[in-house]
């Protein structure tokens, strides 16, 4: 009880804080508005600077927050999260095997449409045919969100291009920065990849359980955090921009961004997501490579059908469709 | 206009009320229709997008070569030729044997391993069980874990690891016990 007390005044002395945006509080408003004494604002203002936040004081000025940690905790994220479900129940952890994996157990048990698994850092982090995916601590965004959309099995990948319309969306919001998609859902800047997105189904022939959207982001490493075989093809967002970008603030607005999609594809169907995607297409009429288990196709992108396939014409015009392959500009 | 100024535009009346917007100036004229409305007409297409023989090609099974301008239906006349025949005989094997058959729940790429240095999930004679996972099947990045959903011994892999399968496809048969 003390304890829940507690995080509440908390909670609303950060408010009041990102409220004066930056400017001073005296430390009598403070304790005005939380109804606590001067003493007691003391002393959650060193629990803060306990937790990473840094908080300049000046004497008859008061307080103010120079700088948030830049962390991933629930409580981070559901500061000003504007959803209704997405990321209304969250799961982080300091340290995972792979966040999909805890996303997994977690549908299999139950767990609502929204639920959000996060972590600093993953221990095993994976993507396509199991390929490592480089996760170090504190510097990118490691999550996987639970969704149960009322949709026949064989329409759930279209889910993927949803996802990553609305992470390219969040990121031209928070950073300025206009990101490429190549298809199906690679995010690149300037050519270079810094999101991978991986979906997994659980399904019965007619119905979907759950879809499990995976969501791999290079935020803030530099290009020597970068293992030296993947630094002519990774970025990360602050390398691009060129200053750090802060990660639960990308996090919101990514789930703000899928659960408006989401709600969109369940009542419009895929085309609004198709046009979109295409807005942000870089290898539309462009010649591109299509590698498969099969072999190597090489053709013109000429757009996405509407169920999401690539659709690829070949030097003899032969028009091809494509579910799944590795592509290359 | 520049391509980012495009999708500026395209992101801003896709969060806005607009249904159709006009835009002219000078040679440039820019004309968005929001596609909801169509959509609507037409709810078959969305509800059932698989419904069609999938149109999908990878290089192991060519389309006889068609003119671009085609119809989806020509192009995918091969194919769908070509994914028909295992499950002809997959069909007749389960009628004499009473086998049971694991159907693809939709179209994309067979993997009988979690990984190309892997061993497949399963191989005949395996014995599984209801959960038990017997095959990956992807489109798009999207992954499905298929698992046999009855339990018995493994008799044979009918698709080829890296094949496309359409949906229903029979991928396995099984010996109930």
């Amino acid at each position: 009880m003390a304890h829940g007390a507690q995080s509440d005044t908390r909670k609303r002395l950060l408010e009041l804080f990102a409220e004066a945006n930056g400017e001073f509080l005296s430390g009598q408003k403070i304790s005005e508005r939380l109804g606590c004494s001067r003493a007691a604002v003391w002393k959650h203002i060193e629990e803060l600077r306990k937790e990473g936040f840094e908080l300049e004081a000046v004497r008859r000025l008061g307080y103010r927050i120079v700088s948030t940690p830049d962390k991933v905790t629930a409580n981070e994220i559901q500061l000003g999260l504007k959803t209704e479900t997405f990321g209304q129940v969250i799961y982080s952890f300091e340290d995972v095997d792979s966040t999909q994996r805890v996303a997994a157990k977690l549908a299999h048990e139950g767990a609502p449409e929204g639920t959000l698994v996060v972590a600093e850092e993953q221990k095993a982090g994976r993507g396509r045919l199991d390929r490592k995916w480089f996760s170090p601590k504190g510097t990118g965004i490691w999550m996987s969100l639970i969704l149960r959309p009322p949709i026949p099995p064989q329409q759930a990948p279209q889910l993927t291009l949803l996802a990553a319309v609305a992470i390219s969306q969040a990121i031209q919001e928070v950073t300025g920065l206009v990101p490429d998609i190549k298809w199906p859902n690679d995010i690149l800047l300037g050519g270079k990849k810094c999101v991978g997105i991986l979906t997994e189904l659980q399904a019965d022939p007619d119905r979907v359980h759950s879809v499990i959207i995976g969501i791999g982001i290079n935020v803030n490493q530099t290009s020597e955090q970068f293992p030296e075989d993947i630094r002519a093809i990774a970025t990360s967002l602050a390398i691009e921009k060129g200053k750090p970008i802060k990660r639960a603030r990308l996090i919101q607005d990514i789930l703000f961004r899928l659960e408006r999609l989401y709600r969109q594809y369940l009542t419009h169907g895929f085309r609004p997501i198709k046009l979109l995607w295409e807005g942000y297409a870089v290898s539309i009429g462009k010649p591109v490579t299509a590698r498969t288990l099969g072999g190597v196709m090489r053709g013109i992108a000429r757009g996405i059908t509407d169920d999401g396939l690539l659709i690829l014409e070949d030097e003899q015009n032969t028009i091809h469709y494509i579910h799944s392959a590795d592509i290359q500009l | 206009m520049k391509i980012q100024e495009i999708r500026e535009l395209i992101r801003l009346i896709d969060q806005s009320s607009i249904d159709e917007f006009v835009y002219e100036q000078g040679e440039t004229k820019v004309h968005m229709k929001k596609a909801a409305a169509a959509v609507a007409v037409t709810p078959a297409v969305v509800s059932a997008p698989a419904a069609q023989p999938a149109p999908a090609v990878t290089v192991s099974a060519p389309a006889a070569p068609a003119p671009a301008a085609m119809p989806v239906q020509a192009a995918a006349e091969a194919p769908a030729t070509e994914a028909d025949q295992p499950a002809v005989s997959a069909a007749k094997q389960a009628k004499e044997g009473a086998f049971h058959q694991i159907t693809s729940p939709m179209v994309g790429t067979f993997y009988a391993a979690p990984a190309p240095d892997k061993p497949p999930y399963v191989k005949p004679g395996d014995k599984v069980k209801k959960d038990t996972v017997v095959c990956i099947i992807e489109a798009m990045k999207l992954f499905n874990e298929i698992e046999a959903e009855v339990e018995g011994e493994i008799v044979e892999v009918l698709v080829q690891n890296g094949q496309l399968v359409e949906y229903g496809q029979p991928l396995f048969l099984v010996k109930p016990e």
